[in-house]
C-alpha cells in the first residue's frame, strides 16, 4: 500500500502544489491519517511557542502572572511595547545588528567568491591543501577563538568595535561560503572561460564579467543562510562588546533582565517580538529562496 | 585551470580571504595550543608550565569530567531530536501532496529566532510559578506528579536545556533530508513496491541507502553544532544548579572570562577541538564502513 497515491480530500488551508502530477487514486488509509495527525502535532510543537510568545506580549502583567498560560489573553494591550521601548534602545540594537550582518556578509560573499575562484577556476599547485585548510573551519567550534581573539583585540585596540564582531563571524562562515561557490563554479562550463581567454580576457575580467554575474543566485543563498546566524550571534558580541552603543539585538535583549534577576516578562516578550520581526519578515518573504539555499547547500556535499 | 592566469592573479584572489581566515580561525587555534602550556591571568607575566594544565584537566578536575559527560548527553539529546525528528518529518512530508511548502516554512521558523529570545521563551515554558506551558500540559493530561521546576531540578535541567537546541534546528535538518528523499528515483521505489516491499523495507533498503551521503553530511553538521552548543545553557542556567548543566564550552568560557585563567581555558579549548575532530572521524569511519559492507 502506498500512501502517497490516495486523493487529498482535506487540508483546505494549504495551497495546492502544482508540480505534483495526478497519480492513481486510492482510498485514504490509516497510515495516511496517522501521518497527517503526526505532522500536525509536530508543526504545533514548532509553532505554538512562538505564537504564545506573541500573545503574551499583548497580555496585561496581571493576566500573565495569574492566568492559565494557555488561555487567550483577557484583554489586549500595547503597554508592554511602550515599556519595552522605554527599557532598552531597541532601535539602536537593530541598527547595530544590521551593520554587523551587512559587514560580515560583504566579506563572506566577496572573499568566499574570490577564494573559490582561485581554488576552483584559476587553480594552483597547492589548491588541494588550501581547500583542506578551509575545511578545518567547518569542523572546529567557534569558542576556540574567543580567548586568543580577546587577547589579540586588546593588544591592537579592537575590543568593543564593530570589527571585533565582524572578523570572527566572517572568518568562521568563510569555509561554507567557499564551498558553496566552488560547487557552483564547477557547473560553469570550461568552454566559457576558454572562449573568453581566447578573446584576450585576463583572470580579472573573467571574474568580473563572467563568474560574478553568473553567481548571483549563489550570492543570495550565501547571504540568506549566513544572515540567520550572524543576526542572532550571541557569543562573539557578548565576549567582545561592552558599550551600550554597540550592543546588537541578542545583547540588548539581555538588558531586560533587571537587577536581582527580576524580569518584566510581558515587556521582555514585547521586545523579543520587536527584535525578531525584521529577520522574520525577510524569512517569510524570501522563504522559497532560503529553503532552496539550505537544501542545495548540504545535498551537493 | 585558466590558460591566461598568472601567479599574481592567484595571489590577488587568494590572499585576502586567506588572511581573514588565518586571523580569525587558524591563528587563534595555534594560539590556543600555545597558551595551553602556560599559566596566565591576562595581567601578570606568562609562566610556562609545560603539560601541567593537561595533567590537571585530565586527572584532577572533576568539573571538567562532569562537563564532558554533560556535553555528551547534551549532544545525544540534540542528535535524537534533530536527526530523528528531521528524518521522521521528512519521510512523512514526502507522503503529503499539499501544503509541503507551508509546513517546511513553519517547521523552519524557530531557526530564525535568536538564542536569547529562545532562552527567555523556554524559561517561561519550564516555569512552575506562575505555571508554565509544560507543567500546565502535564497537569491536564493527568501527569501532575511530573510537574516540577525543570530548570532547578538537578535531574532534569540538562535535558531541559538541551531540548530547545534540538527544537531550534530540527527544521534545518529536515529540509536537507527532505530534499535528499525526494531525489530518490521513483522507479526504484515503484519497482520495490511491485516486488511486495513493505513501507519499512522500502525505507531501510531503498530510501535510506540512497540518501546515505546526505545523512553523513547532516550527522556531521548536527554533531559539530551540538558540540559547540553554548548559548542556551549559558543563558538559561549558566551551567547550574551546581554543575548539572555545565558543558565544556560554558566551563571553558567561565574559566576564561570569569576566573581569567586564560592558560587553563585554552587547554579546555584544545580539548574541544580534538573532541570535534575525533567525533567527525568516528562518524565518517562508522557510516562509511557500513556503506561498504
Amino acid at each position: 500500500m502506498i500512501a502517497q497515491t490516495a486523493p487529498a480530500t482535506h487540508s483546505p488551508a494549504a495551497p495546492p502544489s502544482p508540480a505534483v502530477p495526478k497519480r492513481r487514486r486510492r482510498k485514504p488509509s490509516l497510515y495516511r491519517t496517522l501521518s497527517r495527525v503526526l505532522i500536525l502535532l509536530i508543526v504545533i510543537v514548532q509553532v505554538y511557542p512562538l505564537a504564545w510568545l506573541f500573545l503574551t506580549s499583548l497580555r496585561t502583567e496581571q493576566d500573565f502572572a495569574t492566568g492559565d498560560p494557555f488561555a487567550l489573553p483577557g484583554s489586549l494591550t500595547w503597554d508592554n511595547y511602550a515599556r519595552a521601548f522605554e527599557t532598552g534602545d531597541l532601535g539602536r540594537n537593530i541598527l547595530n545588528s544590521f551593520i554587523v550582518t551587512m559587514g560580515a556578509n560583504l566579506l563572506i560573499v566577496l572573499f568566499g567568491m574570490m577564494a573559490a575562484y582561485a581554488i576552483q577556476v584559476l587553480g594552483f599547485r597547492f589548491s588541494r591543501f588550501v581547500r583542506g585548510l578551509f575545511l578545518v573551519g567547518i569542523i572546529v567550534p567557534v569558542q576556540i577563538a574567543l580567548v586568543p581573539l580577546f587577547i589579540d583585540y586588546s593588544t591592537v585596540n579592537l575590543l568593543d568595535t564593530y570589527q571585533s564582531m565582524i572578523i570572527p563571524l566572517a572568518g568562521f562562515a568563510l569555509p561554507m561560503s567557499i564551498y558553496l561557490f566552488s560547487s557552483f563554479f564547477e557547473y560553469i562550463p570550461r568552454e566559457t572561460y576558454e572562449a573568453a581567454s581566447l578573446d584576450g580576457a585576463g583572470p580579472y575580467r573573467i571574474f568580473g564579467l563572467i563568474t560574478l554575474p553568473l553567481s548571483l543566485n549563489t550570492v543570495v543563498t550565501v547571504v540568506l543562510v549566513n544572515s540567520i546566524f550572524i543576526w542572532n550571534d550571541f557569543i562573539f558580541a557578548n565576549t567582545f562588546v561592552l558599550s551600550e552603543d554597540l550592543k546588537t539585538i541578542p545583547l540588548g535583549l539581555q538588558n531586560y533582565i533587571g537587577a536581582m534577576g527580576k524580569v518584566d516578562w510581558t515587556a521582555t516578550f514585547a521586545a523579543v517580538c520587536v527584535t525578531i520581526t525584521p529577520l522574520l519578515l525577510v524569512f517569510l518573504v524570501l522563504n522559497k529562496a532560503m529553503i532552496q539555499g539550505l537544501e542545495s547547500g548540504a545535498t551537493k556535499g | 585551470m585558466l590558460p591566461n592566469r598568472s601567479r599574481t592573479s592567484v595571489l590577488v584572489f587568494l590572499l585576502p580571504p586567506l588572511l581573514l581566515y588565518c586571523a580569525a580561525v587558524l591563528f587563534p587555534i595555534l594560539q590556543s595550543l600555545f597558551l595551553s602550556f602556560f599559566s596566565w591571568n591576562g595581567i601578570s607575566d606568562m609562566e610556562f608550565v609545560g603539560l601541567q594544565n593537561y595533567v590537571r584537566m585530565l586527572t584532577a578536575d572533576d568539573v571538567f569530567w562532569r562537563s564532558f559527560f554533560n556535553a555528551l548527553l547534551y549532544l545525544a539529546i540534540c542528535l535524537v531530536l534533530q536527526l530523528g525528528g528531521a528524518l521522521v518529518v521528512a519521510s512523512l512530508l514526502t507522503s503529503l501532496r499539499r501544503g509541503r511548502e507551508l509546513i517546511k516554512t513553519l517547521y523552519l521558523l524557530p531557526a530564525v529566532i535568536s538564542t536569547v529570545a529562545i532562552a527567555f521563551l523556554f524559561v517561561r515554558i519550564y516555569s512552575i510559578d506562575p505555571v508554565g506551558l509544560l507543567n500546565q500540559l502535564l497537569h491536564w493530561v493527568g501527569l501532575g506528579s511530573f510537574e516540577r521546576a525543570w530548570l532547578s531540578d538537578v535531574n532534569t535541567v540538562l535535558a531541559a536545556v538541551s531540548a530547545p537546541e534540538g527544537w531550534r534546528f530540527t527544521g534545518l535538518y529536515m529540509l536537507i533530508i527532505y530534499a535528499a528523499l525526494i531525489a530518490v528515483p521513483k522507479e526504484l521505489e515503484e519497482a520495490a513496491v511491485l516486488d511486495g516491499a513493505s513501507k519499512w523495507t522500502l525505507f531501510t533498503k531503498i530510501r535510506f541507502p540512497y540518501i546515505r551521503p546526505v545523512w553523513i553530511t547532516t550527522t556531521i553538521m548536527a554533531t559539530t553544532y551540538g558540540l559547540r552548543g553554548f548559548d542556551i545553557p549559558y543563558l538559561m542556567t549558566n551551567g547550574g544548579p551546581g554543575q548539572s548543566s555545565e558543558l565544556l564550552t560554558t566551563y571553558m568560557y567561565k574559566t576564561a572570562f570569569t576566573s581569567t585563567d586564560f592558560g587553563y581555558a585554552s587547554t579546555i579549548s584544545v580539548f574541544i577541538v580534538i573532541e570535534c575532530l575525533v567525533a567527525v572521524g568516528l562518524i565518517l569511519f562508522m557510516l562509511k564502513r557500513k556503506a561498504d559492507s
